[in-house]
């Protein structure tokens, strides 16, 4: 039966004060024919067992709190309907990330990632206020507008084989960003970033699974920014033979 | 199976503020859904080591001017256990190609020096042409009709 | 080791992305005519003689292509291989086992040059 009726959640639990390593642990819910995972979470956190830990905040896919494995699949909580699912849910915190409790894991590691990739403009000479505002054209934005609905989510961390495998790789959503800046007609970043992407852990890391892209609930499509930017990246590799750079 | 990830997975610089259990890795990896094509594709990589190697052989024996060893190349390709092999790479990276064909519109940026970049379609027709032009040329060359 | 790989990364991919192309354009057909219907008698019996196949590969054209067919593919097999190493857990093993996937590579196209300069 997978509309209304009873559904066994089995939910993946740790506390670093008493368990030694995850466990699972199972919830009777009596689900409605609309819910979404995360209701059911939030139906077993306030009527069943208040101890379960779980990161949501928005319920329309917009703040990308609530990424969490479903059945063995990275998903947004709050946009994964019920219904269809089988009578046992499994609901686990995101792969490829240390878990500080129950379904919360560490995204530290995460932050430290996007800040490596220099997202923000960056422009060779700061212009003087009276010269008024950047303008781009609806064609210059479309360039890069895909890349920038990133939720900053992290299933695609959670659905790549690289990022299990490489510590230091900057993973999925990380490269897109940079590669959003790179795309931007208002940014003279390119070269810094490039030289972040051919470091360890850069583009060339990334081995094309093109499962970043399956997952992700926003459509950025990362793996097409991280492909974009290997090509990209040995262009302004090659240019730099020809043309030195400056010490900006 | 799953393979395991690894224990720094995603970690930031600074410890962790809490004591945090290990990164579990993508379930079933290698063995669901999207991971078997793309782990496949990787693999025809020992294929493709293994054409190669094969065709350098061949033009190295060319070389050294040895027409019976040439034959006897051939010969042994009727081997029951070399037709199932050369089938099996044949198909392989056949489809290995057209996987790759598949993917490559992703590859290309926006823009292609000044020019914008053309619709995905263009480059599969383009790439699909491209195929079967040079495996006829090939197959008429090495099949004797051609020159 | 990795440094220096991590260095010539640029270049790699780029022989990576060319070897794709030129596998994908030119081994099915090889596997198809030579290794497959020649053995098995479909052709005529001297289509791949020595002679014929010394002629054509011989010619200016049949050298580029066939250094090129033998060269660019193993730089494509190289970093395949390679990575399916990594996403295996290999990582801690990459410096070498990737270098020496990459040296065969090297040697393979070194060796193709050879091979079809003594032609």
């Amino acid at each position: 039966m997978n509309g209304q009726g009873t559904k066994t959640f089995v939910v993946t639990r740790f506390d670093p004060d008493r368990d030694e390593a995850p466990r699972t642990q199972e919830y009777e819910v009596p689900v409605r024919e609309d819910w979404k995972v995360l209701d059911a979470l939030n139906y077993i956190k306030d009527e069943l067992d208040p101890t379960l830990s779980h990161r949501w905040s928005c319920r329309m896919a917009v703040c990308g709190s609530c990424g969490m494995q479903v059945n063995g699949e990275p998903k947004l909580t709050c946009k994964t309907a019920l219904r269809e699912y089988g009578d046992r849910v499994e609901v686990g915190p995101l792969a490829n990330f240390p878990v500080v409790r129950d379904l919360v894991i560490e995204m530290e590691g995460f932050l430290e990632r996007l800040k490596a990739v220099k997202p923000w403009i960056i422009q060779a000479k700061e212009a003087a206020v009276i010269e008024g505002t950047n303008r781009q054209t609806p064609e210059q934005l479309a360039e890069f507008k895909q890349y920038s609905m990133c939720i900053n989510c992290m299933l695609c961390y959670a659905a790549c084989p690289v990022v299990a495998n490489e510590p230091d790789f900057l993973g999925p959503a990380a490269l897109a960003l940079g590669h959003r800046y790179n795309q931007d007609s208002r940014d003279d970043g390119d070269s810094e970033r490039h030289e972040v992407f051919r470091g360890d852990g850069g583009v060339f890391a990334c081995s094309f699974a093109n499962e970043c892209s399956e997952v992700c609930p926003k459509n950025v499509d990362p793996s097409k920014a991280i492909q974009q930017a290997k090509l990209l990246n040995v262009l302004d590799w090659a240019r730099s033979f020809v043309v030195p750079r400056g010490g900006r | 199976m799953s393979l395991r990830a690894r224990v720094d997975a995603m970690k930031g610089s600074a410890p962790p503020r809490t004591r945090t259990a290990d990164p579990a890795p993508p379930r079933n990896f290698p063995f669901r859904g999207n991971y078997l094509p793309y782990v496949a594709f990787g693999s025809c990589g020992i294929l493709l080591f293994a054409v190669g190697f094969g065709l350098l052989r061949l033009v190295w024996v060319l070389g050294d001017g040895d027409a019976t060893r040439w034959k006897a190349i051939f010969e042994s390709y009727r081997h029951p256990l070399y037709i199932v092999f050369h089938a099996f790479a044949l198909v392989a990276l056949t489809w290995f190609t057209f996987r790759f064909f598949r993917l490559f519109p992703k590859t290309q940026p926006p823009k292609l020096g000044p020019l914008p970049r053309p619709p995905d379609a263009v480059f599969l027709i383009g790439l699909g042409a491209a195929f079967t032009v040079s495996t006829l040329l090939v197959g008429l060359v090495l099949g004797g009709a051609l020159p | 080791m990795r440094t220096l790989m991590l260095k010539l990364e640029p270049v790699v991919w780029g022989l990576f992305g060319a070897g794709m192309f030129v596998a994908g354009l030119l081994y099915p057909a090889f596997l198809l005519v030579a290794t497959l219907m020649q053995p098995l008698g479909v052709l005529a019996p001297d289509a791949l003689s020595f002679e014929r196949a010394h002629a054509l590969a011989a010619h200016p054209i049949g050298r580029v292509v066939l250094a090129a067919a033998v060269a660019f593919p193993l730089w494509a097999g190289a970093h395949h291989v390679r990575h399916v190493n990594i996403d295996f857990g290999g990582i801690g093993r990459d410096a070498w086992f990737g270098a020496l996937c990459y040296a065969l590579a090297l040697v393979g196209s070194v060796a193709a040059v050879l091979a079809v300069a003594r032609l």
